[in-house]
């Protein structure tokens, strides 16, 4: 029966069929290590500097926003009873999920043996790092006294008292610094025959020194890199699960609450979907600058793009499913509170939040069915950006919204943001894009190694060819 | 020929069972028999509908190396066809078992409050609603799928990868109205959204571990030809991420409710604990996710066939043990597993089996018609 | 050779030509075969004859020390060591410490990965290696793909190895020297070492009692132990004196401690005792009268008592026919104001306490002075 197989060469396949290649152009192991390393080896252009001057001024607004709350107090928040959680989670739980969107593409892709994953997983990665490194401020700098946070680890102390391991709070510490640890660990992990062949390129004896460190003298022995693939695999596949528990446990911040809204069993898949959209949409915004400004148009292809539309569709399908779920068992619980309270999103005092919401990450996503828009820059950009601010107004609304009006009317209350409120947000995104332009120009964007190892005649014959 | 003597003894059972079941209304009571019916044709439903998923999903990521294993899962769909009847007879379950359709339940203001959407009526239309749509896309996946082995024409993969997404629309919201009305208004008052999430996750495993099954078996008689381990272990691999996902979203559930402890929500979940209940549960967990867990991990495991059969044929009673679990206890005992059960379960899982052989019989065993059928073959790791 | 060889090595251009060219040289020539690549290549384990890894193993233990491990002090921490009950939920809640245990697993499993493999597995970092210093690793990195011969502890034939290599298709050959062994242990180097270490625990014992100790009772932290209130005991600049405690305001009234307006005790006559002479009132009357009054003037108010011989003073004979005149009022004013060596009272005794000492006093008198008649008929016989 195999030999009936019949196979239709690419351009004879209709339209629809037709997969644009995943590398353009000659690329080969040595071509690829002179355009990625190039960067790192010459100084930045000077939109580089302007750019980094830009993000580093949103992010000093940032700092001193969040030195001046320490210094005085949260009461420059707008937080209040009952709307206690307000800016500073929902930017968490945004951070956060923004991060997944790595792990997914490094960890989720390379078991799926995705090897499309391989030109982005790299930039992907670093930007969980970053986005985790953001998401961790918010934890600490809205308690009372984050001068004191060391007091939720579990250390043997003089008060005789252990964190309660109980509250879902805790299980954010254990869940936040294993994710950030273990993607530390991963992206150097994969840095380390990068930063071989960095060491075998550079002419600077600090930057020899500095990268033979960092690759901890690594030969490429084939010894070694048995066991340095089984290792990076089963990362890979922990990773995955450790994707799926962080942001579940985030969710569970909030469904393990009686407030009505929170307390909804569809949270944990819902929040992670959420984290991969959001992830997704700045991996995009991500994509298209670094394909432009720095000239890896071959590498980074409309391929990736393409797919990682798919995905941002997909999600958005799925969030819609969600928020239809969410909605019709409001309904069915025949439960008032729950009633009045999704009767408040998107009728209530915050409705155009929840409008918002709606139009930003269902609506407007939906425009990525039609395959030219998948393919267009200008509708890749509005709808990742678009996703973005839907992302984070849905955490507002489910946190300020639920919060305002629960069982107590004597204590409704409307939430107002102060300007701290707003200028930590805007340091964060600052902090977090003054991260990513340094990686840009320090460390190499595009995982080398991985992507020598798929290039097509990269590997022996018989062990399997080299496509996707 | 092996073949006649196969299909005669589950000719044979079927028809055993069938005796079974008929007599089980008059002797055991018509509610155990409506409880049966409900489960074993959820049973086989479930299995159909994720071999139905498995082949969408693979038109809408337009995955190559699936190519060789398609017409497994196309032809387990059908189960869907054999079952969206079996849905029609269901229909006169509701009042037997189904609380909601006893108008004394209407003094409760909780489903007095529901009974816009839980009523005979609307259910019905809902149950023929879906049925259609099951309907409508077993045509254009699969009977187009079966058409293009003569046509060799690729614009079934064309028609295929335009209908994809919207099934997966069709199929994300049948199946939680499967889950919800089938499952869940057996105690109406009980809600949890990710209900669908739970029963959909459950699906999608037993459609994987049937196609396995089908797919070990018929590579042990000498069929599907050209499947290599590299294929075996990508189904393994599935079976071992997406079990891990039912177990994450099962206990996600749990947790939630556990936590929380609203007694208008854990009423349920204690009912499903109590007396016997609580070991079988134990049992569902260690069956359904601890064992094939650590039997997959080893990576020759996901290609080695007695192991991954074994595992595939385990997930598949787990999933039975799961609905079970779930429907079972509104009979108000402990567990009860006798002749009704077994009569029911050789009535549906013969007619399944006559099903599955008739239909692998009637085509080829691979979409030789598809045009990527020759990157497929030629898939390696 | 005083520096005996390492090893030799051949180039190749492609992943391809390596694996060609491994078995025929490994037929040629004794010692280890080692290849150098850019990349893993699918396959060349094997070829090599190299042996599984056993990361999974290791992670498999570790990971399962590690939930084993976390769930053990979770249910130690919450459960013994300091017993809480958080909302109601059992102390040896399992369901509750399941996250914590997966995240620490998950960390155990990951770290033992990537740190035993490059640490202990690969037993990295290791500068001295001779690859290191080639001409060969460069071009390795880059994008060629070598196949090393190399001795460990073998004699290599140099020209043997060459020629099998160039037969194999390798385009260039190195031949690498064994690294100069490392020198014993110098003083200076121990020294070193043991400053680094030394400082380092120093470094990390003054960070951590600098964060622990000193950092959160700095500035700005003490910003909030610094409120802007008053003080017991401080200073205030508010004020122009200076004192922080103030006097209260002219006129203000204590509870219980309404202005006592009368001057001399013949005015008080018209007070009138709001207390009746109850049981309760008498017993709170003889509790402050043995506290106050009975040091001067008797345990019976005879003024007969101890003091009188120290002090000089008379105090006054409560049982007499003076006193026992008395209106309330007058001994009251007494307790409030004094009289003669008597100081006031009116400190020691609230308002209530002083008309319960006037009671008492009364009841004392009487019973002092009592007449036949007070007997009751009953004990007469």
């Amino acid at each position: 029966m195999s030999s009936d197989a019949v196979s239709l060469p690419n351009q004879m396949l209709p339209e629809i069929l037709r997969t644009p290649p995943v590398l353009t152009g000659q690329v080969s192991s040595g071509s690829l290590d002179d355009q990625v390393h190039s960067p790192i080896e010459r100084k930045p252009p000077k939109a580089w500097f302007v750019a980094f001057a830009i993000t580093s001024v949103f992010a000093l607004i940032g700092v001193v926003c969040i030195g001046y709350t320490v210094a005085v107090g949260i009461g420059v928040w707008g937080n209040n009873v009952p709307v206690a959680w307000g800016f500073g989670i929902i930017n968490f739980v945004f951070w956060i999920g923004i991060g997944h969107a790595g792990t997914l593409i490094s960890a989720i892709l390379l078991l799926f043996r995705a090897r499309w994953g391989n030109a982005i997983s790299r930039f992907a990665e670093a930007m969980t790092i970053f986005a985790v490194m953001c998401a961790g401020i918010f934890p600490v700098i809205h308690t009372g006294r984050p001068w004191l946070a060391f007091w939720l680890f579990p250390y043997p102390n003089q008060r005789g008292i252990w964190p309660n391991f109980r509250s879902p709070l805790i299980w954010d510490v254990f869940a936040v610094s294993t994710y950030f640890s273990v993607s530390l660990l991963f992206w150097y992990l994969g840095l380390v025959p990068d930063f071989a062949s960095l060491r075998d390129r550079t002419k600077s004896k600090i930057r020899k020194f500095i990268y033979s460190a960092l690759c901890v003298g690594w030969r490429g022995a084939a010894s070694h890199w048995r066991h340095y693939e089984r290792a990076y695999l089963i990362i890979a596949g922990i990773a995955t699960g450790l994707v799926l528990s962080v942001h579940s446990v985030v969710s569970f911040d909030f469904a393990v609450a009686l407030v009505p809204g929170w307390h909804m069993t569809i949270f944990p898949p819902y929040f992670v979907t959420g984290a991969i959209f959001a992830g997704f949409a700045m991996v995009v915004m991500a994509m298209i600058v670094v394909r432009t400004t720095m000239g890896f148009d071959n590498l980074i292809t409309m391929y990736h793009l393409e797919v990682m539309n798919r995905i941002i569709l997909t999600c958005s399908c799925l969030m819609g499913y969600a928020y239809l779920m969410e909605g019709w068992t409001a309904w069915y619980s025949m439960n008032q509170y729950v009633h009045h309270t999704f009767w408040a999103y998107i009728a209530g005092t915050y409705w155009w939040a929840g409008w918002l919401t709606i139009t930003c990450n269902i609506i407007i996503p939906q425009l990525l069915w039609v395959r030219r828009f998948r393919r267009s820059y200008p509708m890749m950009i509005l709808v990742a950006i678009s996703v973005t601010i839907g992302m984070w107004f849905e955490r507002f609304v489910i946190i300020v919204s639920s919060l305002h009006q629960d069982y107590m009317p004597s204590a409704w209350y409307v939430y107002k943001p102060t300007i701290i409120d707003i200028g930590i947000l805007v340091g964060s995104f600052g902090i977090f894009f003054t991260l990513v332009l340094l990686f840009a120009r320090v460390l190499p964007v595009i995982a080398t190694t991985e992507m020598k190892s798929s290039l097509p005649g990269a590997q022996p014959r018989h062990a399997g060819g080299a496509h996707e | 020929m092996n073949g006649d003597k196969t299909k005669k003894i589950l000719a044979g059972a079927m028809a055993a069972g069938l005796a079974g079941v008929v007599t089980t209304g008059f002797v055991a009571g018509w509610q155990r028999f409506w409880v049966n019916w409900i489960f074993w044709f959820l049973f086989i439903l479930t299995i159909g509908l994720g071999a139905l998923f498995i082949v969408a999903l693979e038109h809408v990521v337009g995955a190559k190396w699936s190519v060789p294993l398609r017409r497994v899962p196309e032809r387990l769909s059908g189960l869907v066809l054999l079952m969206g009847l079996a849905a029609i007879v269901a229909l006169l379950a509701l009042p037997v078992i189904y609380p909601w359709t006893n108008p004394a339940s209407l003094s409760d203001p909780v489903i007095a409050g529901k009974a816009g959407w839980l009523n005979v009526r609307f259910f019905a239309i809902r149950v023929l609603i879906c049925v259609g749509l099951w309907f409508l896309s077993y045509r254009i996946l699969v009977s187009g799928s079966i058409q293009q082995d003569e046509s060799k024409d690729p614009k079934f993969n064309v028609r295929a990868r335009r209908f994809a997404p919207v099934f997966m629309v069709i199929f994300g919201i049948t199946i939680t109205v499967v889950a919800f009305d089938w499952i869940s208004s057996l105690e109406p008052a009980w809600y949890s959204d990710v209900f669908g999430v739970y029963v959909f996750a459950g699906t999608f495993l037993a459609g994987l571990a049937a196609t396995t099954l089908a797919v070990l078996y018929l590579q042990a008689r000498g069929r599907l030809r050209g499947v290599t381990p590299d294929h075996i272990y990508n189904l393994g691999g599935f079976l071992f991420a997406f079990s891990v996902f039912w177990a994450y979203i099962g206990f996600a559930q749990y947790l939630l409710m556990w936590y929380a402890n609203m007694p208008e929500e854990v009423f349920w979940y204690k009912e499903r604990l109590q007396g016997m209940w609580g070991p079988l549960v134990l049992a569902l967990a260690i069956f359904h996710f601890f064992v094939p867990f650590f039997m997959l991990i080893p990576r020759d495991a996901k290609t080695g066939h007695t192991r991954l059969f074994w595992v595939a044929m385990l997930m598949l009673v787990a999933h039975g043990l799961d609905l079970y679990w779930m429907i079972f206890p509104v009979l108000g005992k402990g567990p009860v597993f006798s002749w009704p059960e077994l009569s029911f379960g050789l009535f549906f899982i013969g007619a399944g089996l006559l099903w599955m052989r008739h239909a692998m019989s009637r085509s080829a065993d691979m979409p030789v018609g598809d045009p990527f059928l020759r990157e497929g073959l030629e898939f390696r790791l | 050779m005083s520096n005996r060889t390492f090893s030799v090595l051949g180039l190749f251009d492609s992943a391809q030509q390596l694996m060609d060219a491994i078995p025929p040289v490994k037929a040629r020539v004794p010692g280890r075969l080692e290849a150098y690549t850019p990349y893993p290549i699918h396959g060349i384990d094997g070829a090599l004859g190299l042996r599984k890894s056993p990361v999974g193993g290791m992670v498999f233990v570790m990971g399962l020390l590690g939930a084993i491990s976390t769930l053990a002090f979770e249910l130690w921490t919450e459960g013994i060591d300091y017993p809480m009950m958080t909302g109601g939920k059992p102390i040896f809640s399992w369901q509750a410490f399941v996250p914590v245990m997966f995240e620490v697993m998950v960390l155990f499993a990951c770290f033992t990965s990537g740190l035993g493999m490059l640490f202990l597995l690969n037993r990295l970092p290791f500068f001295r290696h001779p690859m290191l210093r080639s001409k060969s690793m460069p071009l390795i990195t880059r994008d060629k793909f070598a196949l090393a011969v190399e001795a460990d502890g073998l004699e290599l034939d140099v020209d043997a190895c060459t020629a099998a290599l160039r037969a194999a298709g390798a385009h260039s050959i190195e031949v690498l020297e064994q690294p100069a062994p490392p020198g014993p242990v110098s003083p200076n180097f121990l020294m070193r070492v043991a400053a680094g270490v030394g400082i380092s625990c120093l470094l990390a014992g003054y960070l951590t009692y600098w964060g622990v100790k000193v950092f959160p009772i700095a500035m700005p932290m003490t910003h909030m132990l610094d409120q802007p209130r008053l003080d017991p005991q401080s200073a205030d600049s508010f004020f122009k004196d200076g004192f922080g405690m103030r006097m209260p305001v002219t006129g203000t009234v204590a509870r219980g401690q309404l202005p006592y307006t009368i001057k001399n005790q013949d005015d008080a006559a018209v007070l009138g005792n709001p207390l009746p002479r109850s049981a309760s009132v008498l017993k709170q009357g003889r509790q402050a009268f043995m506290t106050y009054c009975f040091v001067c003037h008797g345990v019976l108010g005879d003024g007969t008592p101890s003091l009188t011989a120290a002090y000089g003073a008379k105090p006054a004979n409560l049982m007499s026919e003076k006193f026992r005149n008395y209106p309330d009022g007058m001994i009251y004013h007494v307790i409030m104001m004094g009289k003669n060596a008597m100081p006031s009272y009116a400190a020691e005794l609230s308002e209530d306490e002083r008309w319960a000492v006037v009671n008492y006093v009364r009841v004392l008198q009487r019973a002092m002075n009592a007449k036949d008649s007070d007997i009751p008929k009953e004990t007469s016989k």
